[in-house]
């Protein structure tokens, strides 16, 4: 532990029950412990005092979506690096991708992935374990060993697994160990070589397109085997207003699904590509205007559950290619609460409340874990958020390995000024 | 002519104004004329080099880069790349390295993945001229193909061009399409519904069979080649079968000859495919003027682009 105590002075802090801010100083002992909130709080000879004047204090959020490329792809991000990311990010636990090399499809390799976790990252990191061996969609990966070591999902990350009978044979053996059966809806056979969604941008751009419905295909199908097999799934990366539909209509009939988007398929869609910009290419795609405002309209109304980066590093160099070449994704960890606050809490769209409870409660408990909140006695997990400071999206500006993000060159109103997590307080 | 804002690259229609395209228009009719004469050389661009990189196997384009460039006295070299020796992609910044190391004053680019010529213009100050990039534009083409369109109809605007075949993979559609809608041209699309994508240009009316061609009253059909090396996937039946439902036949010419169109095509054409042998031998077919009028819109196109080569 740090062994340090903070006393978080004249803050206002943010909770997922209310869109109120409660205005309250938080002291923090030398073991990470919040011991005592309330006004006007002295510190104890020897801490250090924090002045949070103007500042939120929100509880650390959680990433059920990251793409850490530890061990194997080293060179465009590491565990250490991802934690840094998340960390400056407000974002103090994730869930592990197991598309590593090699991809993580079995116990024994959860284990050194854990092992590995505690040795270099400061913040609490879950390694997921893949659904299929190699991810490779054909053989199913060792569940009970996976499921022994504590994986908290299963997932090809970013692939889906294409055969229905093999993901219904996944599903119907996830049940055994109630393991969280998670999604990267797609159906191959339509996306193809595809970059770009398919339309009349994909059309402009003389670029293979991904059509909507590989991905409201491919979502029908994962909902009809869960229901046909009463698996737990969890759908990743939502983009389209069609598939956050068939979600809808899942939940109504009582399938157990869940499902989570990204902040960039929030607020970016594919008319906001220029200039053949690699940073702009995701997977799923940036869709069309209409689904993006679907989209909000689902994370309000809580027909989308959580909210997921799908932080996906990789070097400026791998994304200087052409767009048809460049590899999908953009870092994610260290913008997710910025964008969100810059685009929607800020304009009264929705509150920190519903941020919270997307992005840092529900994330947790989709997992099986405790949400955390600043209350007297629990863990010290929240982050310092000035709302009247702006903060420059730059290559400069980000602690990821990668810089690479569709948000560059964009000042957006807030700033974190630090996160604390374990009793440590990094700034 | 009143001076145009210069412009280093030509590596799209989309960006292009109105201005500078009757601009290299007008100016293409004198390199063209100059074809006529014994010595069809013009000193503009001594001393000057035009560097062909094609990424993709092209006959045609590249000798008509390579003409007009000699015709403007500028030396050429000839690059061309296959395929296979290249990275997909991830060699492209090393080869723009190299580029910059030849000190070339113009590069002319083909390369199978879109955006590819807008990547090398931002890294060199030579001036990138865009000869097909994937399915995304083909700028020369479009230019040569307005010029021709120009010489048969002087009062252009207001025509109407059919342009018939594989509009999803063909960046000459793309382009030319673009560039004759911002003359004022009316542009019509007839092909198989698996090749005539929803996401299309908004201005492209969608005809469904030859009678709705002849009914919309056409002044040119524009045919474009079959890309059989370019579909993944099947898009139609048979080459048999696109033939007898969207090549041009005998039987099409007749409606050709109502109502007196001009019959194009980007060349090479398949014969027996997009088009039989006897309507190659149309009398309104202007498939040699446009190879012809490329030579002459590429020199004008040379002549217009200002390389920034002091630069770096």
């Amino acid at each position: 532990m740090g062994g340090q105590s903070r006393l978080f002075k004249n803050g206002r802090i943010a909770s997922a029950d209310s869109p109120d801010l409660r205005e309250a100083d938080v002291l923090v002992d030398a073991d990470g412990i919040i011991t005592a909130i309330g006004p006007a709080l002295t510190a104890s000879e020897g801490s250090e005092v924090i002045d949070c004047a103007g500042c939120l204090l929100v509880p650390g959020m959680f990433d059920v979506h990251v793409h850490a490329r530890e061990p194997g792809f080293e060179h465009k991000e590491t565990l250490a690096t991802c934690a840094a990311a998340a960390l400056h990010g407000g974002v103090t636990g994730l869930v592990l991708m197991p598309d590593t090399s090699p991809p993580v499809d079995s116990g024994n390799l959860v284990k050194s992935a854990m092992d590995l976790v505690s040795e270099v990252s400061a913040i609490p990191m879950y390694q997921s374990g893949c659904l299929t061996k190699g991810r490779e969609g054909k053989e199913l990966a060792g569940f009970s060993g996976m499921a022994a070591r504590g994986v908290p999902m299963l997932t090809d990350a970013d692939r889906t697994v294409p055969c229905p009978d093999v993901m219904r044979r996944c599903m119907e053996y996830a049940c055994d160990f109630d393991l969280l059966v998670t999604s990267h809806a797609d159906t191959p056979a339509l996306s193809k070589a595809g970059a770009i969604n398919e339309g009349s941008v994909s059309y402009r751009f003389g670029l293979p397109g991904i059509p909507a419905i590989s991905q409201e295909i491919a979502i029908d199908r994962d909902i009809h085997v869960a229901r046909h097999t009463r698996a737990r799934l969890h759908l990743q990366q939502l983009s389209t207003a069609c598939g956050l539909a068939s979600v809808r209509r899942a939940k109504e009939s009582g399938v157990p699904v869940t499902c989570e988007v990204s902040p960039q398929h929030l607020v970016l869609c594919e008319d906001d590509i220029q200039d053949y910009n690699t940073h702009f290419k995701f997977n799923p795609p940036l869709r069309s205007a209409g689904d993006v405002e679907a989209l909000a309209a689902g994370l309000i109304d809580g027909s989308i559950d959580v909210i997921a980066s799908d932080h996906a590093p990789h070097t400026e160099f791998e994304k200087s290619s052409d767009f048809g070449s460049a590899p999908f994704g953009a870092s994610g960890l260290e913008t997710s609460v910025l964008v969100l606050y810059d685009r929607f809490i800020h304009g009264g769209m929705f509150g920190w409340d519903l941020l919270i409870q997307r992005y840092s409660v529900a994330p947790r408990q989709l997992i099986g874990l405790e949400p955390v909140g600043i209350a007297e006695g629990a863990a010290a997990e929240f982050f310092v958020f000035d709302p009247a400071a702006t903060t420059k999206i730059t290559r400069d500006s980000l602690r990821t390995k990668s810089p690479v993000s569709p948000f560059f060159g964009e000042s957006l109103r807030g700033a974190i000024r630090g996160t604390t997590v374990r009793g440590e307080w990094f700034p | 002519m009143s001076e145009l804002t210069p412009r280093k690259d030509l590596l799209d229609i989309e960006s292009l104004e109105r201005e500078e395209i009757e601009y290299v228009l007008e100016n293409a009719a004198p390199f063209k004329q100059l074809f006529q004469r014994s010595v069809k050389k013009v000193p503009t661009l001594r001393g000057k080099t035009v560097l062909n990189l094609f990424y993709e196997p092209s006959t045609r384009t590249s000798s008509s880069f390579e003409v007009a460039a000699n015709r403007m006295s500028a030396d050429v070299t000839n690059f061309t790349v296959s395929s296979s020796s290249v990275v997909k992609g991830e060699s492209l910044l090393d080869t723009i390295e190299t580029l910059q190391a030849m000190r070339s004053d113009y590069i002319v680019i083909r390369h199978q993945a879109a955006g590819v010529p807008g990547i090398v213009a931002k890294h060199t100050g030579a001036s990138v001229i865009n000869a097909g990039d994937g399915y995304h534009a083909h700028p020369t083409q479009a230019l040569l193909d307005a010029m021709t369109i120009r010489e048969v109809y002087p009062e252009y605007p207001g025509r109407r061009v059919v342009i018939v075949g594989d509009i999803l993979h063909s960046r000459v559609a793309r382009s030319t399409s673009t560039l004759l809608n911002k003359l004022g041209i009316e542009v019509a699309v007839l092909g198989p519904g698996s090749l005539v994508p929803a996401g299309r240009h908004d201005f492209m009316t969608r005809l469904r069979s030859w009678d709705e061609v002849f009914d919309w009253k056409p002044d040119a059909v524009y045919l474009l080649r079959v890309q059989m090396e370019r579909q993944e996937g099947q898009f139609f039946p048979s080459i048999a079968e696109y033939h007898k439902m969207y090549g041009m036949n005998s039987q099409r010419l007749v409606g050709m000859r109502k109502l007196g169109a001009y019959l194009m095509h980007p060349g090479p054409v398949n014969r027996g495919v997009e088009i039989t042998d006897e309507a190659m031998r149309y009398e309104r077919s202007l498939i040699s003027t446009q190879v012809e009028n490329g030579i002459a819109v590429r020199m004008a196109v040379l002549h217009w682009l200002k390389p920034e080569t002091d630069k770096d």
